[in-house]
């Protein structure tokens, strides 16, 4: 086992003990399992002698499931409580049983709290081993534990606003006071995003989550996520880590009929029975009735959660009353029966204009039309499909940032936050575009030999080390590794012919695939150079022998820090492993701070938080669909309180 | 002969395949004018007697081998940014549209019928071109381009329909079911386009919407990336044209894309026995 594969693994273990990060501390220190449960009997107690609390807002660790959570009970009174609609076991690192309730929020809902702790006050318990207290989690239950329910939402194309109606719908739950999850059962995306645990999902999803107040997204939300390789093979991920690859024929007719449908049922199960909603997204149209009967992402998967369904219609390329009359006429009667609502999405102009329009497609479609939403302009993570369609460019703004944009580009959503200051994104796949840029990025890519080959063919190699010193340069991941001095692949993994392959040498170190390992693992540190935080996840294959100076500390949780990264800034070379480097200011201000015009540094106004402006967007979004749904019908439809 | 494209979308694919079926009629020596009824765009060309045509029927006229003329698009609107819209009749500034001052439609219809009748007697064939989506349902009603040319002259009709997005069935259906009862015999036929990949994996898709419908499959075309001047609002921006002729580039685009699609299999043969009903 290699060392940062050791780190991993003692990273996943310190979470899974419990989802307390307090505790699982104490836990390292402590190295019996029978002092655990001491620690925890001793913080029950004080929680206990404090009574109910509510959320608490003081905690730096607040909120660590789901904004509005009770924290009453930090320590679980009930642990190990051993009921199976809460929890399981699992294999502890020295082979024994280790009650895992990771997942669960029963004791975190705000009602169960206060519930618990006023049994505990009305029994007048004040010892933490006091038997009774287990007797109160079956009346706890009996009381609040609900099976949740389903929505789904449809697109009758991609691109329909699938993602952006699923997380508007998690916020509006979750405004009511309902505990909501998003879920899509499977995804194609180059976009992953790192959970606590080391696991791969979609980016979209992380955002849904965030939309639906929770903290800690998993791989339950998108257990099947798809990443195309780039030839005609895309990587299956289950649950978060990699299964298999296939083509279609293969992924349609060997992994959907058989581990498939069993990987979506017990993940949707799994999630309905720990949250009130489980807003569910379909992927493409579920009218493709050439391969209907193999479809897990939409029909499907609904039928198997039991889930409403809605279905978005994007307004803007003209044909979307066709779109959803063909969609719902397409379905078969068993499953049409689902649809509840339609949803005539992102509308420019007066929406007044196709309120007649909309009546007649009810009258025809025998659905109602339950929301004409206008077209809002949102800062929101860019979605694969329509990122580089037709674009060679976006925004407008003074720094001219050059990413060249391999054929294999990955996690491009890393840039995103640059689109926030006075940039001009332009994507490169020719030396010539290079002119007149301010910075170049080379970002991630889903095979670094294979692209690093490509840039040098394309010349883009060459404009790069020619304008060494001359601009900042900035790789990451897979974009830094070609930074280096070598790429070595004796087996052929990364490459597929063994050998080494030179890379730029604008720094000096030395890439290697020696063996088949992924780093997965969501980072949190600071900028060695002014000490302010960053955040990020690495997702790699080959590991990175560094012979420069460090860029960033990454501080791990109980265990010593680790530098990351490499900077020469006297010539501007700038790399990471760090995706989301840009999401804190610190790095986005200090990389954009080289670019010079005229001479003079640019003036870097009030650089913002990434995650506060995907916050305002996210509140701005739900305005806007709230003002097109009819409300009223929408909350009928989910069954939810006003 | 006379056929109509019509798209399930703006951007599905109807101005190029148009053009393509010119250039075919226009090899095989068959005299032939396209038409649009009408245009909602920006990007205009000016005819050799002055008068102001979409730029998407002057190149379709140089694909058919002929000058561009006013009849080809006798109604092009062009929004003027503060939400009025400048209609152009055949060439000519007419009137800007406003709230307060509409169009007179029936008026409009009348002047486009006159043009494509004027075309059809003066050429062995005429290749129509529909305009976005002929089933808005909040718009049906003051059509020209779509249900008007279906209504007032009957023109037999072929649906394009874009995979790219997904939902190509749902779209070619639900266009076909919003279609008025009287109207849907016209519909003869649908192609897919901007399919990559396996076409055996539609074939099943594909009978169900022959059966469902009566129209007939004449293809499942590739990326068939036109090299075309902008059409409208919504289509493909990439399109860029080396060279300094325009006209020539594109039609040296436009042979190699039509030899492209008789590989792919267009039916070309199926079009010609449709626009011959």
């Amino acid at each position: 086992m290699t060392e940062s594969e050791t780190v991993i693994r003692k990273k996943t273990v310190i979470y899974v003990i419990s989802a307390d990060m307090i505790l699982s501390a104490e836990t390292i220190t402590s190295s019996q399992g029978a002092s655990r449960m001491e620690l925890i009997a001793k913080k029950v107690r004080e929680e206990i002698d404090r009574g109910w609390i509510g959320p608490n807002k003081e905690c730096p660790y607040h909120p660590s499931h789901f904004t509005g959570q009770d924290c009453t009970f930090c320590y679980c009174p009930f642990y190990p409580c051993n009921d199976p609609d809460l929890g399981e076991n699992i294999v502890g690192k020295r082979s024994k049983d280790i009650w895992n309730c990771t997942y669960c929020l029963f004791i975190h809902r705000p009602e169960v709290g206060k519930f618990v702790m006023s049994e505990i006050k009305r029994q007048n318990i004040t010892d933490p081993r006091d038997p009774r207290i287990k007797e109160i989690l079956p009346v706890a239950k009996e009381k609040f534990f609900r099976p949740g329910k389903a929505v789904m939402i449809l697109g009758a194309t991609s691109d329909a606003g699938k993602s952006i109606t699923t997380a508007a719908i998690c916020r509006i739950l979750h405004n009511r006071g309902y505990l909501v999850s998003p879920f899509k059962s499977q995804n194609m995306s180059l976009n992953s995003k790192v959970t606590r645990e080391g696991a791969e999902i979609a980016m979209i999803q992380v955002l849904q989550a965030r939309a639906a107040g929770l903290k800690n997204p998993d791989s339950h939300m998108n257990p099947i996520l798809l990443k195309p390789r780039g030839d005609t093979m895309s990587q299956v991920m289950v649950e978060g880590k990699p299964f298999a690859d296939y083509d279609v024929k293969g992924y349609y007719e060997e992994f959907v009929p058989g581990p498939g449908q069993d990987i979506v049922r017990r993940n949707v199960d799994f999630l309905k029975k720990r949250y009130d909603y489980v807003v569910m997204e379909g992927a493409g149209s579920p009218a493709e009735i050439n391969i209907y009967d193999k479809d897990i992402a939409n029909m499907r998967a609904a039928e198997i959660a039991d889930a409403v369904c809605l279905l978005v219609v994007n307004v803007e390329w003209g044909g979307a009353f066709a779109y959803a009359l063909g969609t719902v006429k397409l379905i078969p009667e068993k499953d049409r029966k689902r649809i509840k609502g339609i949803i005539l999405n992102n509308v420019r102009g007066n929406i007044d204009n196709l309120k007649e329009g909309a009546k007649e497609l009810e009258k025809i479609a025998g659905i109602p039309v339950i929301g004409i939403i206008p077209h809002a302009d949102l800062f929101l993570p860019s979605e694969d499909s329509e990122s580089f369609r037709d674009k060679g460019s976006v925004g407008n703004g003074k720094m001219v940032i050059s990413v060249i944009k391999f054929p294999r580009i990955a996690n491009f959503t890393d840039l995103d936050p640059l689109m926030l200051e006075d940039t001009t994104i332009r994507y490169v796949e020719d030396p010539k575009q290079l002119e007149g840029s301010d910075a170049i990025i080379l970002p991630g890519t889903k095979n670094t030999i294979d692209d690093l080959k490509w840039m040098m063919r394309t010349g883009i190699g060459d404009a790069i080390k020619k304008m060494k010193g001359k601009v900042p340069i900035l790789g990451i991941c897979g974009g830094y590794q070609m930074m280096g001095r070598v790429l070595k692949d004796p087996n052929g993994l990364e490459g597929r012919k063994p050998g080494d392959t030179p890379g730029l040498g604008l720094f000096d170190n030395t890439s290697e695939w020696d063996v088949y390992r992924k780093k997965v693992v969501q980072d949190e540190g600071i900028m060695i150079k002014t000490g302010e935080p960053v955040m990020g996840y690495e997702i790699h294959m080959g590991m990175t022998d560094v012979k420069e100076k460090p860029l960033f500390r990454i501080q791990k949780h109980f265990m010593p820090d680790e530098d990351e990264g490499s900077v020469r800034e006297d010539e501007m070379l700038f790399g990471t492993y760090l995706h989301g480097c840009f999401d804190k200011p610190a790095f986005r201000k200090y990389f954009l701070s080289f670019i010079k015009h005229d001479g003079k540094p640019v003036k870097l106004e009030d650089v913002k938080d990434y995650d506060d402006i995907l916050e305002d967007s996210i509140v701005k979004m739900t305005e806007t669909f709230e003002s097109g749904f009819d409300m009223k019908k929408l909350l009928e439809i989910l069954g939810a309180k006003e | 002969m006379r056929i109509l494209f019509l798209g399930t979308s703006s951007g599905a694919g109807k101005t190029t395949l148009d053009a393509l079926y010119c250039r075919y009629l226009g090899r095989k020596g068959i005299k032939a004018a396209p038409f649009k009824a009408s245009n909602l765009s920006l990007n205009s060309y000016v005819t050799k007697s002055g008068g102001e045509i979409g730029m998407g029927q002057a190149f379709q006229a140089w694909a058919c081998g002929i000058e561009p003329a006013v009849d080809m698009n006798p109604v092009l609107l062009k929004p003027s940014g503060n939400g009025a819209i400048q209609l152009v009749l055949r060439g000519e500034p007419f009137m800007d549209i406003t709230k307060d001052e509409p169009m007179d439609r029936d008026m409009v219809m009348e002047k486009v019928t006159e043009s494509y009748d004027r075309l059809t007697e003066e050429y062995e064939a005429v290749v129509c071109e529909g305009s976005g989506s002929p089933a808005e349902l909040n718009l049906q009603d003051r059509d020209l381009a779509n249900l008007g040319m279906l209504k007032e002259r009957s023109v037999p009709a072929i649906l394009v329909g874009d995979i790219e997005r997904g939902g190509v069935f749902a779209a070619l259906y639900g266009t076909w079911l919003l279609i008025p009862e009287e109207q849907r015999p016209l519909m003869k036929g649908f192609i897919i386009n901007r399919f990559r990949g396996d076409g055996s994996i539609l074939k099943d898709g594909i009978e169900t919407i022959e059966k469902l419908t009566g129209m007939k499959c004449l293809g499942v075309m590739p990326y068939l990336n036109l090299k075309f001047p902008e059409e409208d609002s919504m289509s493909d921006k990439e399109g860029k044209l080396e060279g300094s002729d325009t006209r020539e580039a594109f039609m040296n685009n436009l042979d190699e894309l039509l030899d492209e699609a008789i590989r792919d299999g267009l039916d070309l043969d199926g079009i010609d026995r449709i626009a011959s009903e």
